[in-house]
């Protein structure tokens, strides 16, 4: 009797991860509203909404989000995709409206600038400081 | 006494990088402190000074009569959008009989990703202070105006231009303290 408690126990972890794929499969149902005949364009679909970030709940991109703003913009993306419009023009179209704040990869511009350079100037700063530490070091090991 | 005179150098190069390294931090906390600090939630509208954008769309009330861009010509119109299913919409409403008051404006509103009937059953209920009320259904319009949550409000110049837009609650203060002003400068630049 204890033994086939303990593995029942046993089994629980296989239950639970079976149930994990169960979810993650109903949730990628959910992607799959949109229909295309072209699986080029269906790439292109799911490289946009990756790339677009949802005005609403910020944090996360169109394809993670449900809210309805995203539903919206996602069916903007499909609807001008099979209209033949490129990348650059749907990620404008969405720029004009909400900002470069939608794109998840920011462009370089005035206000960001520090933050891309910085980790290069500390790289340049760390590495001048080694530098001049490593002669320090030699010269006393001349001596 | 030779001693402290030879550590006396030795300390003062210390405390100058002490005091380099201070500097640099508080660089970083005031510059930190300025980008970090701000509200990030809240987005800038990027219609700022350029023309609403086109449109053509329904009235809430009377289906066949349309709306265009056009409707801002002429007049400062502020522009609420609202929806039913929006809670801060509740808290809202009723600041809108007051500022309907203010004569140098036109208050009008969208009614954005709602249902004709719960929208009309709101307004007959708590009063409708909109001079005209478009009906944006499919939640269009809001994305052509950068629209991402409501209620948000536009300030719009006689010329069709966005000149400010307000995300959340325009209660009594923020009508006051941020509108009004902006309605003076307008009324002036017109003259």
């Amino acid at each position: 009797m204890k033994k086939n408690a303990f593995s029942f126990l046993n089994f629980m972890p296989y239950a639970v991860f079976f149930a994990c794929l169960l979810s993650a499969s109903t949730a990628n149902a959910v992607i799959d509203v949109y229909e295309f005949d072209d699986p080029e364009l269906e790439k292109r679909f799911i490289k946009l909404t990756y790339e677009l970030r949802c005005p609403k709940c910020q944090n996360q991109n169109l394809a993670d989000s449900n809210s309805e703003l995203s539903l919206d913009l996602k069916a903007i993306v499909y609807e001008k995709l099979n209209a033949g419009e490129t990348d650059q023009q749907i990620l404008d179209f969405m720029k004009q409206r909400y900002g470069e704040f939608i794109l998840f990869n920011p462009e370089v511009n005035q206000s960001n600038a520090l933050l891309w350079a910085g980790p290069f100037i500390f790289l340049i700063l760390i590495g001048g400081g080694f530098f001049r530490w490593y002669l320090s070091n030699r010269d006393l090991d001349d001596e | 006494m030779s001693e402290s005179e030879n550590k006396t150098p030795n300390n003062r190069t210390i405390s100058a990088k002490g005091i380099i390294a201070v500097l640099l931090f508080l660089v970083f906390v005031v510059t930190f402190y300025f980008l970090i600090g701000q509200d990030k939630t809240e987005l800038p509208s990027q219609l700022i000074n350029r023309s609403a954008p086109a449109f053509s769309v329904k009235d809430l009330h009377d289906p066949s009569v349309t709306y265009t861009q056009d409707v801002f010509l002429g007049k400062i119109t502020v522009l609420n959008v609202w929806a039913t299913w929006c809670p801060s919409c509740y808290v809202e409403h009723p600041y809108w009989e007051l500022h309907a008051k203010n004569k140098d404006v036109v208050v009008a509103a969208i009614n954005y990703r709602d249902d004709r009937k719960k929208a009309l059953k709101f307004l007959a209920d708590r009063g409708n202070f909109f001079q005209w009320n478009l009906f944006d259904e499919k939640g269009r319009l809001g994305i052509e105006f950068g629209v991402y949550g409501a209620p948000e409000t536009f300030l719009i110049d006689p010329l069709g231009k966005v000149r400010y837009r307000h995300v959340g609650v325009v209660d009594t203060d923020v009508f006051e303290s941020i509108f009004v002003p902006m309605i003076e400068r307008i009324k002036q630049e017109q003259n």
